[in-house]
């Protein structure tokens, strides 16, 4: 076998293979297969716990079962949706909407450009009726016409045939295309959006100002693949935060009241951002996520001030069945200029009752605004051991002593011993909101919105076609109808024997007579 | 009225729904097993009746608690099933003319409630801020109309089309049982005996529940019917997302599984458009399409936590 020919055999042979793949990704099959692992996927993702998400779990996981926990990590069980594999099968799936939908879109447009053709037979239809009426083929094959028109039929181009052909429900397909096609505006959307968007969280204490610049974000921030570090530098200003409740200790509701200001520092406007009230301004978007109290503190040696502010205090969550409210707030002080290092543990009752009812019942009553707050303190002595990492409320002890503890209420100044004194002057709250900006958000709704419209039409219409055709009989006519319906034959049926009876009617009518 | 006053006026037309509820289904059930139109005349009446008091219940919550009546768990089994009960009425009964299926549309209704009552009930009270928004209230109504005809379609009309379609296959392929003499020997007895029961009964039964390709027809119309609202409520869900956390999708359970229904029910419709899945095969992925639909509605709300439980922010 020469080398040419068989080179041209396997060329056939691939383009045999590239032609299967390609007829397989467009078959219904292949995307009904896709649907349904995209949805195992999906389950996956629900059942075991995600990165982002449930954080806590997955360390716990690590901790009991590191094998086990170790194989997830591996094939992507903790970031479903970010996995290679989910990515690969829903790219897969696009893939495969265009493959089914360039055809169908190809047709759909010859189909609009022409008109409705002829057919031969029509009495092996499957709808079939004929009416012997009194007027001439001509003059009820235009009635017919003008009736098929009235009921939105697309009628063939009158060429002296007394025929007629008509059709109907081009919404189905149109709608059906518009749907499919919408999820690539959809990703688009998305991709975009994401792409160049970002979202993270902002703490700020009453009082302060915040300026929406990478460096000031509290934790993760989340910037996409695309961000070129353009943050606006819009700032926000917080004037006071209120959280109301009823007395059952529901929340009934949560205000930042706040002026944003544009990166001069000129204020734009007054808000109140609240729970499902976000503000924005330059299209960051402010969200309200969560508050706490911020105790100012300050610290002296020997009356001079090492350590001032507000401190932001942070609460466990509850044991089950007791409120956040009968919780104190946790934070932390460090002083690691002194010598031995100091570090200070706070636990702030903003309503001292709160913690007077535990002592005395052993049941703490629930804090609902602010009434004489108070501290306990607990201060340690040795080393911080600063260089390991820690979270902003967490003090490492393992080289530390216990020195001192005690109580401070707001306004009084305590005593620590060895020229330290730590002073309780006021009680602030701070907010958490969550800011974001997100410029695909309008695509993505638009894509929606596309969706649900396509999806009507391609769900409820259904594509049906008629053919009149008058015959002369005597000094009048045979009117033949003939017609099928692609979906919805049944409703089709009464439809059918409607149109006929009206096409009979309308064509032996006297008045309006041309 | 005050709010106790329209609290237990609530409390009292559930029940009354709820056992009204049971005795049409025992009704329906029995016009199913005997065929009497009289005992299913008096069952649709009550069903009726069980209606309009259950829709005085969830108007009287809604006063009681000053806002929308579906804003917690007990809330949305009652408006669930009330719309599965509305829908059953109006829907099958009314538009599609099919009396013998009260009976388990009517179980379904009388389930959930059972399980609100017992387990989810909580008192009227106003909404926490989260819930708090003008989108929510249109999502979670889109969301219980979509989950109620999903009931019906996917749950209750599928599992008797399955039914039906399996005994109309089995008759088909055992041999006539009153013509005497057959000669197929492989026919089992019971069929060659004439069973245990007069001809003129197994045939009034059958007659009774409508043939599998009328339960497939209408499987696929409500599910069809309900695909959009899902989507739309999975929409409205996403916008109110956007509106309380700034993103409009997080992979939260609860949207999770939403997704999951959706995509479930999207492999339905294109498996009554693919060739070897019709019938038998998308029937089951509608039932799957159920199950996810009942993980959604309480395996997510009960057990898998996510970022946010509705409660406070
Ligand atoms: C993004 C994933 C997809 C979703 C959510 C989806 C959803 C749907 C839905 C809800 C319908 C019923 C509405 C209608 O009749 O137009 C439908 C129909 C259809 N889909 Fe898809 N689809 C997807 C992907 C695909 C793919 C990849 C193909 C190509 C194989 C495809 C081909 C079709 C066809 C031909 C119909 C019309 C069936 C009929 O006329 O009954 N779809 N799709």
């Amino acid at each position: 076998m020469s080398s040419s020919s068989s080179s041209s055999a396997s060329s056939k042979t691939l383009r045999g293979s590239v032609a299967l793949v390609w007829r397989t990704l467009r078959s219904m099959r292949t995307a009904l297969v896709l649907l349904l692992l995209i949805a195992l996927a999906a389950v996956a993702g629900s059942l075991v716990p995600q990165a982002g998400v449930s954080d806590a779990r997955i360390a716990a996981m690590f901790r009991d079962h590191p094998f086990r926990a170790e194989l997830y990590k591996r094939i992507g069980l903790f970031d479903v949706y970010g996995s290679w594999w989910f990515t690969f099968l829903y790219t897969l799936l696009l893939v495969s909407l265009a493959a089914c939908l360039l055809p169908r879109t190809r047709a759909m447009i010859r189909n609009l450009r022409a008109r409705p053709a002829p057919a031969r037979e029509l009495d092996g239809m499957r709808h079939y009726a004929e009416r012997t009426i009194s007027v001439e083929p001509d003059r009820a094959i235009r009635r017919s016409r003008r009736v098929l028109r009235r009921r939105l039929f697309r009628v063939s181009k009158s060429n002296g045939d007394p025929s007629i052909a008509a059709d109907k429900g081009l919404a189905r397909e149109i709608g059906s295309l518009m749907f499919h096609w919408s999820f690539f505006l959809l990703l688009i959307g998305i991709v975009y959006g994401k792409g160049t968007g970002f979202t993270g969280q902002a703490v700020i204490v009453e009082g302060g100002t915040w300026t929406e610049a990478h460096a000031n974000y509290d934790g993760v921030i989340r910037e996409g693949s695309f961000f070129n570090e353009d943050h606006s530098g819009v700032q926000i200003h917080v004037d006071s935060f209120t959280a109301t409740y009823r007395p059952t200790g529901q929340p009934s509701d949560f205000v930042t009241h706040a002026e944003l200001l544009d990166p001069q520092g000129n204020i734009v406007k007054t808000v109140d951002i609240r729970v499902n009230h976000p503000a924005e301004i330059d299209g960051v978007k402010f969200f309200q996520f969560g508050y706490g109290w911020a105790p100012v503190i300050e610290v002296r040696q020997d009356g001079k001030l090492i350590a001032s502010g507000p401190v932001v205090c942070q609460q466990k969550p509850p044991p089950a069945g007791a409120s956040p409210l009968q919780l104190p707030w946790d934070c932390v002080v460090k002083l690691p200029s002194l010598e031995p290092q100091v570090g200070i543990r706070f636990s702030l009752w903003p309503d001292s009752r709160g913690l007077l009812g535990l002592l005395q019942t052993g049941q703490a009553m629930p804090m609902f605004d602010v009434y004489q707050p108070v501290m306990t303190y607990t201060a340690y002595r040795g080393d911080l051991l600063a260089d390991l990492p820690q979270g902003l409320n967490q003090l490492n002890t393992a080289a530390m002593k216990k020195w001192t503890s005690g109580t401070v209420g707001a306004g009084q100044t305590v005593d620590l011993g060895g020229g330290l004194t730590v002073s309780f002057p006021d009680l602030k709250q701070y907010t958490v909101l969550e800011v974001a900006r997100d410029r695909g958000l309008w695509i993505v709704l638009l894509a929606a919105i596309l969706v649900l419209v396509g999806l009507l039409p391609a769900l409820y219409s259904s594509r049906r076609k008629i053919w009149v055709r008058a015959e002369p009989n005597g000094a009048g006519t045979v009117l033949k109808v003939g017609g099928f319906a692609l979906q919805r034959t049944s409703q089709f049926e009464e439809e059918f024997a409607k149109l006929v009876d009206e096409l009979a009617r309308a064509s032996e009518e006297k008045v309006g007579a041309s | 009225m005050n709010t106790l006053q329209l609290s237990r006026l609530s409390t009292d037309a559930f029940n009354a729904a709820l056992f009204a509820y049971i005795a049409a289904m025992l009704g329906y059930f029995h016009f199913l097993a005997f065929g009497r139109k009289a005992v299913w005349r008096v069952a649709s009446l009550v069903a009726y009746a069980g209606l309009a008091a259950h829709i005085g219940s969830v108007v009287a919550r809604g006063f009681a608690a000053g806002r929308v009546p579906w804003g917690n768990m007990y809330e949305y089994s009652s408006l669930l099933s009330l719309l599965v009960v509305g829908g059953y009425l109006l829907i099958v009964e009314a538009g599609f003319k099919v009396k013998s299926l009260g009976g388990f549309a009517l179980a379904f209704s009388v389930l959930t409630m059972a399980i609100a009552v017992t387990f989810l009930y909580v008192g009227p009270a106003p909404l926490v801020p989260a819930l708090n928004s003008y989108w929510i209230k249109i999502h979670v109504v889109a969301a219980i109309a979509g989950s109620s005809l999903f009931a019906l379609g996917g749950g209750v009309l599928t599992i008797l089309y399955l039914v039906q379609d399996r005994r109309e296959r089995s008759e088909a392929a055992a041999p006539p049982p009153i013509m005497g003499g057959s000669t197929d020997v492989d026919a089992p007895p019971h069929f060659e005996a004439g069973a245990d029961e007069p001809v003129g009964a197994t045939t009034s039964r059958r007659g009774l529940l409508p043939p599998a390709a009328v339960l497939d027809r209408m499987a696929y119309r409500t599910i069809a019917f309900a695909f959009p609202i899902w989507t739309f409520a999975v929409i409205a869900g996403a916008i109110w997302a956007e509106n309380a956390w700034g993103r409009y999708w997080g992979w939260d359970p609860k949207e999770t599984w939403s997704f999951i229904t959706w995509v479930i029910y999207a492999g339905y419709l294109h498996a009554r458009a693919t060739s070897g899945w019709k019938g038998r095969r998308a029937a089951v992925i509608a039932l799957v399409g159920f199950v996810s639909l009942l993980v959604t509605y309480y395996a997510v709300n009960l057990w898998i936590v996510g970022l946010h439980s509705y409660k406070g922010f």
